[in-house]
């Protein structure tokens, strides 16, 4: 089920995170990372750049509406789907 | 009759060692720890010699508290910790907002400044790192303390350059005398051995070009370093309530503004500063056996320090045991004077008097006794610890046995 871009984010939340934690899939809740929210905030912004797309959103609103990995997944997905 | 404030605890890193015990042994050993530095964020800095913290020891900083510290706070923190274990503080519901944190800070935290200049600048990044305002506020290492142990009583920065960790503690044991807390974790940190702090000081012209010597005549200047330290005070009767082991008193503090330069000294300054800090210790001068000079290592402050010293001391000013040990740790600014207080302490417990190492010339105007080279056993009653600073901020800190 992990297409390349889900794939693509879970690497660079991996890149982020405690290593030796759990696997980390799409149903992974964001707050199970033990990643600090603004570091979760500031892959999204990464995301950003290396899609060509751009969220709008402040940091406190970024994570009320998004409960796990595949939640952030989606949301990039629409993103790029809207880009194009 | 005003509450008695003792220390509990005490921990430090700065390069003499990763814990206090260890840079007290090297401050009585003499051995200075200034040599050349190689920190990668100093880049292409020319910079003859510093003070670091070559390896950090094991701190077990969880990742997530770490990724949102610039140096200066993880010091802190470590200090914070070790301080705490050695007062054998618990923290927990029942106590947790009768306990608060005061960190001094001469500077900032840099290094996030410094790698988003770098990235925008010169690597043509979009934006700066996300966690640049929380790391670089002077707040931050008081606000990293109270999270990291937990303390929920007053919290806050102190900032007067390097005098920050003396008017820190002072600040602290005020909080437990006005009955905010019960007790506090106080010091100073600061890790300025980044390229753009350097190259300030380097305009400035006050850097030695070997390594510092208070108080000698061949003394260049000073040195830069990095370190904090951290000590646990209380009242006096709470730590004999809880069974604490009680390392000295904190007699008493006095503070002063020069209200002259931004940089040049004035003797009126500090002189106040000392007279103020005895008055409120109720000391007379013949009580105090050891004073730990702020002792910079430049031309101007050693003696002007020296003069100052014998306007409040008299002719006691010859029988007291002196010394700068930034001779050994270096300047860490926000950070001196609790790395000092460290000697101060240890001076009264061991009754050993640290030296001003790197001494190699009398100088007709430093013509105390500085303790050039080797430590001196001399019962310490008590000790006093000056701190003088850029803006004229003098803040002197009183220490008794207990």
């Amino acid at each position: 089920m992990a297409d390349q871009l889900a794939t693509e984010i879970i690497d660079k939340i991996k890149e982020h995170a405690e290593p030796g934690d759990e696997e980390i899939t799409a149903s992974t809740e964001l707050t199970a990372l033990g990643i600090h929210s603004l570091e979760l905030t500031e892959i999204i912004f990464d995301l950003e750049e290396q899609y060509g797309i751009e969220i709008e959103m402040n940091t406190v609103d970024a994570w009320s509406n998004l409960k796990n990995v595949g939640d952030m997944i989606e949301a990039v997905r629409a993103l790029i789907a809207q880009k194009n | 009759m005003r509450k008695r404030i003792v220390i509990t605890g005490m921990g430090g890193l700065c390069g003499l060692g990763t814990n206090a015990s260890a840079i007290w042994n090297e401050m009585r050993a003499g051995r200075s720890a200034i040599g050349p530095v190689s920190n990668p964020a100093l880049h292409n800095t020319k910079i003859a010699s510093g003070c670091e913290i070559k390896t950090l020891p094991d701190h077990g900083v969880e990742r997530k508290q770490l990724v949102a510290m610039d140096r200066f706070s993880l010091l802190a923190v470590i200090a914070a910790r070790e301080a705490a274990r050695h007062a054998g503080l618990s923290v927990d519901e029942t106590n947790s907002r009768r306990i608060g944190s005061i960190v001094g800070v001469g500077v900032c935290g840099w290094e996030v400044i410094e790698e988003n200049y770098r990235a925008i600048l010169l690597e043509g990044k979009s934006r700066a790192g996300i966690f640049s305002v929380p790391k670089a506020m002077p707040g931050a290492p008081a606000g990293h303390v109270s999270m990291s142990l937990g303390l929920r009583g007053p919290v806050f920065g102190v900032t007067s350059a390097c005098s920050s960790s003396n008017h820190a503690i002072a600040s602290a044991a005020d909080q437990i005398r006005l009955g905010r807390a019960d007790v506090m974790l106080a010091g100073g940190t600061d890790a300025p051995m980044v390229w753009g702090i350097l190259k300030g000081w380097e305009a400035l012209r006050v850097l030695s070009s070997d390594t510092c010597r208070p108080f000698s005549a061949d003394r260049q200047g000073l040195v830069l370093g990095e370190g904090a330290g951290m000590v646990v005070l209380e009242s006096y009767d709470h730590a004999v309530a809880r069974g604490a082991d009680i390392l000295a008193e904190v007699a008493g503090a006095g503070f002063s503004g020069d209200a002259s330069d931004i940089v040049a000294p004035t003797i009126e300054g500090p002189e106040s500063a000392m007279r103020a800090c005895l008055a409120d210790a109720g000391l007379n001068p013949e009580e105090i056996d050891y004073l730990n000079a702020h002792g910079t290592g430049t031309k101007a402050n050693d003696q002007i320090e020296t003069a100052a010293i014998k306007r409040v001391f008299g002719d006691h000013a010859h029988k007291l045991s002196i010394s700068s040990t930034k001779s050994m740790h270096a300047h860490c600014l926000g950070a001196s004077g609790a790395l000092e207080l460290i000697a101060c302490v240890m001076a009264i417990r061991e009754g050993v008097v640290p030296p001003t190492a790197n001494y190699r010339e009398a100088d007709p105007d430093c013509d105390l006794d500085v303790t050039p080279n080797t430590a001196r056993e001399r019962k310490v009653r008590a000790a006093v610890s000056n701190a003088f600073a850029f803006g004229g901020t003098n803040a002197v800190l009183a220490l008794k046995a207990v």
